[in-house]
Order: C-alpha cells, then sequence, then structure tokens
C-alpha cells in the first residue's frame, strides 16, 4: 500500500456537494452461481440506487463464465476495478454505498497522523550546533581540546595539593626541611 | 528560504574530525572513532541515513596497549589456500604497518554488513602528524582522548623537579644510573 503525509482539502473542503462518484460498471455472468447476488442486487436494488443518484451513470455488462467485477470512476480520474464475486445483495449494497461516498483519493497508508507547518520550534540541528565558536580561529592539532580531562585529580596532584596546604597551615617555619638521607629520617622519628 | 536550503546542506553534510593517538589506547579508540564514522554522535542519526564523518587520526605509530599486550595480543590471517594461515603477534603487525592496529581495532568494532567498507574508507590513518594539507584543511573539529598522555621526566622542567615535595633526597651511591638508550638496530645491508 502507498504511504502518505496528512494533507489539507483544497478550499478547506466548503462549497456544495458534488457527488464524486461519476460512473460504476457491473460486469457478471447470468447464469455462474458467483454472479448470483450481482443480479439479486440488479432485480431489486439498482433502480433505487439510480434513482436516488442521477448523477452517477451504471453500465451493466454481462459476461460469460467470468467473475463479477464492480468498476468505480471518480471526478478526479481515478479508477478502481473491485471484486463482488461470491456476494449477497447485501454486502453488494454496502460496498456500492461505500463507493459513493468516496472522494477519488486512493486510500494509502497514513505515515503520521499528525501535520504541522513548524516540526521543530527550536531549530533543526547542524553540526556547529552547541560549539563554542572560537573553534574558527584554532590550528589543529589542539592539544587543549585533544587533552583528556579526567573526572578526579590523580594521587600526584592529591599530595600536591596536601603539600600546598601544609605550607599555608604553618607559614612560620618557611618551606619544610629537606632531610639527607635515611638516616636522618631515623633519628628525627 | 535560502537559509533553511543551506541549513540542510550543514545538516547532512559530512565534517572532519581529528584524532591523535599519542599513548591511546587502540581499542578503546576505536569504540569511540567507530561512533563518529558511522554518524551515531548526531542527534538526527538513523542507520539508514548514511550521515558518517570523516575521522582523521594521526600518530597511530604511537598507540599504546595495556599490560603486555604487544606480546599476547595476535592477529589471524588465512589466504584460503591450503596451508595459507598465519598469525602475527601486534607488536610484529606494529613494526610492518604502524597504521595496522588502529585500522584492525576500529574494522573489528563496526558491524559486518555492507555498509562496512564505505565507512572504513572514511577513516584517515597517519602514522606520524605529517598529514597533506588538502585534508587538513577540512578538519573543523579534534576529538578527545580517552586516556591521560603520561609525561616523561625528560618534559617536566628543573623547576617542577626541584618543588616537586620529597621527604629526603638520595644520596648519590643509592640512587640508579641513568638508563642508556637502547641503539636503533641497522638494517642496511652491507
Amino acid at each position: 500500500m502507498p504511504s502518505t503525509f496528512v494533507k489539507n482539502v483544497v478550499q478547506n473542503g466548503i462549497g456544495r456537494y458534488v457527488c464524486q462518484l461519476q460512473r460504476v460498471k457491473l460486469t457478471f455472468c447470468k447464469t455462474a452461481g458467483t454472479s448470483r447476488g450481482v443480479r439479486d442486487f440488479v432485480e431489486n436494488h439498482l433502480l433505487d440506487f439510480t434513482n436516488n443518484n442521477p448523477g452517477v451513470v451504471v453500465y451493466l455488462q454481462p459476461k460469460r463464465r467470468q467473475p463479477a467485477y464492480m468498476y468505480a470512476e471518480y471526478l478526479n480520474g481515478y479508477k478502481e476495478k473491485f471484486c463482488i464475486d461470491n456476494m449477497n445483495k447485501d454486502q453488494i449494497c454496502k460496498w456500492i454505498e461505500t463507493y459513493r461516498s468516496r472522494s477519488g483519493v486512493p486510500i494509502m497508508r497514513m505515515r503520521k497522523q499528525w501535520h504541522t507547518d513548524t516540526p521543530s520550534v527550536q531549530g533543526v540541528w547542524h553540526p556547529f550546533m552547541f560549539k563554542d565558536p572560537q573553534i574558527n580561529r584554532k590550528t589543529f592539532p589542539n592539544e587543549e581540546l585533544s587533552r583528556f580531562l579526567p573526572a578526579e585529580p590523580s594521587a600526584t596532584e592529591q599530595v600536591l595539593k596536601m603539600f600546598e596546604e601544609q605550607k599555608k597551615e604553618i607559614p612560620s617555619q618557611g618551606p619544610t626541611k629537606k632531610l639527607h638521607s635515611k638516616d636522618d629520617v631515623l633519628q628525627s622519628k | 528560504m535560502a537559509y533553511n536550503r543551506v541549513l540542510q546542506w550543514s545538516v547532512m553534510t559530512r565534517s572532519w574530525w581529528l584524532y591523535d593517538a599519542e599513548n591511546q589506547c587502540a581499542f578503546k579508540s576505536a569504540r569511540k572513532i567507530v561512533d563518529y564514522l558511522q554518524g551515531k554522535h548526531k542527534p538526527i542519526y538513523h542507520p539508514l541515513s548514511d550521515i558518517g564523518d570523516h575521522v582523521v587520526v594521526i600518530n597511530t605509530k604511537l598507540v599504546a596497549m595495556r599490560d603486555d599486550r604487544w606480546r599476547k595480543f595476535t592477529y589471524s590471517h588465512h589466504t584460503g589456500y591450503a596451508g595459507g594461515f598465519s598469525r602475527a603477534s601486534a607488536w610484529r603487525l606494529h613494526d610492518m604497518d604502524p597504521t595496522k592496529v588502529m585500522h584492525k581495532a576500529c574494522y573489528q568494532r563496526i558491524k559486518g554488513n555492507l555498509l562496512r567498507p564505505n565507512i572504513m574508507r572514511r577513516l584517515h590513518l597517519f602514522p606520524d602528524d605529517n598529514v597533506p594539507d588538502e585534508i587538513m584543511a577540512n578538519i573543523s573539529d579534534q576529538i578527545q582522548q580517552i586516556q591521560i598522555v603520561p609525561k616523561q621526566l625528560e618534559d617536566y622542567s628543573q623547576l617542577e623537579r626541584d618543588n616537586f615535595p620529597q621527604i629526603f633526597e638520595w644520596p648519590e651511591k643509592e640512587m640508579m644510573p641513568k638508563k642508556k638508550q637502547p641503539e636503533l638496530l641497522q638494517t642496511e645491508d652491507t
């Protein structure tokens, strides 16, 4: 089945009613059992249909040993063939009423059940959206853009930070005295 | 109206990214690069819309592997003929072609379908940072690396070394002698 999007009717669909169905042709066999329903329809209901719809031309075409078909033609040039084989007269009444009330636009699958002229309020995404304009002035390869930024500081950075804080706590003593060997460390303890 | 038309060109265009593979794990880098090659970093991504970007990878000669994977990780190949099987360790493959490890890492990351050859064509690998100017002119942004590039002792200045806190100074006799740089193998035929 072909697919389509929701479209608006021209002139908003307001105006006088014109029956879009222009022509109906019924082909059936005069003797076959599969065309029994069509023959019943022709005998009982066809004249009522033509009286109620004077704008619709109805042709009857007997064809020997052929399946029964209904051919509908619309004002916009659309034609449709529909098999009414093995149907009873009530079913044919319903189907012919369905075809009479159609607009002549082919039945298509709707890809979307809605339509809007502004699909995106914030605008369509493009590669430079949310990007710093400064990037235009940078030369590549750029170390600043490339460098990995860890979420947490490394152990070395944490030690250095602790050392800086210790220096702030005891500013009077100045920088910590460096010990010159393992023996000095042991002596200090 | 003209703005909308240009905007659409901009949305569907392929942008060029640069990635510096220096000291980066080849497999973890591939995981990131492949997303850019397939366009998965874009909010408009759809598997049927072909919107992958180009990625230029430099310094593939300097890619890293964890532990002793250069020695243990192997790449297999079969020519299709009898006895055509061959296997090479990662370091040996890297020695033969410094872009091969990165190429294979990306190739294996992409789903094996008919799109893969065309996706791989948008990956441009260079063993060092010598990239032709016509490729470099396309680049509009750089991909962030996936791990910290470790610094060597030589990279620190003397001032930084002196200011680094230490509990005591090692005496000269207990210090390790400086390692000699291994001499490069001479491959010239004599």
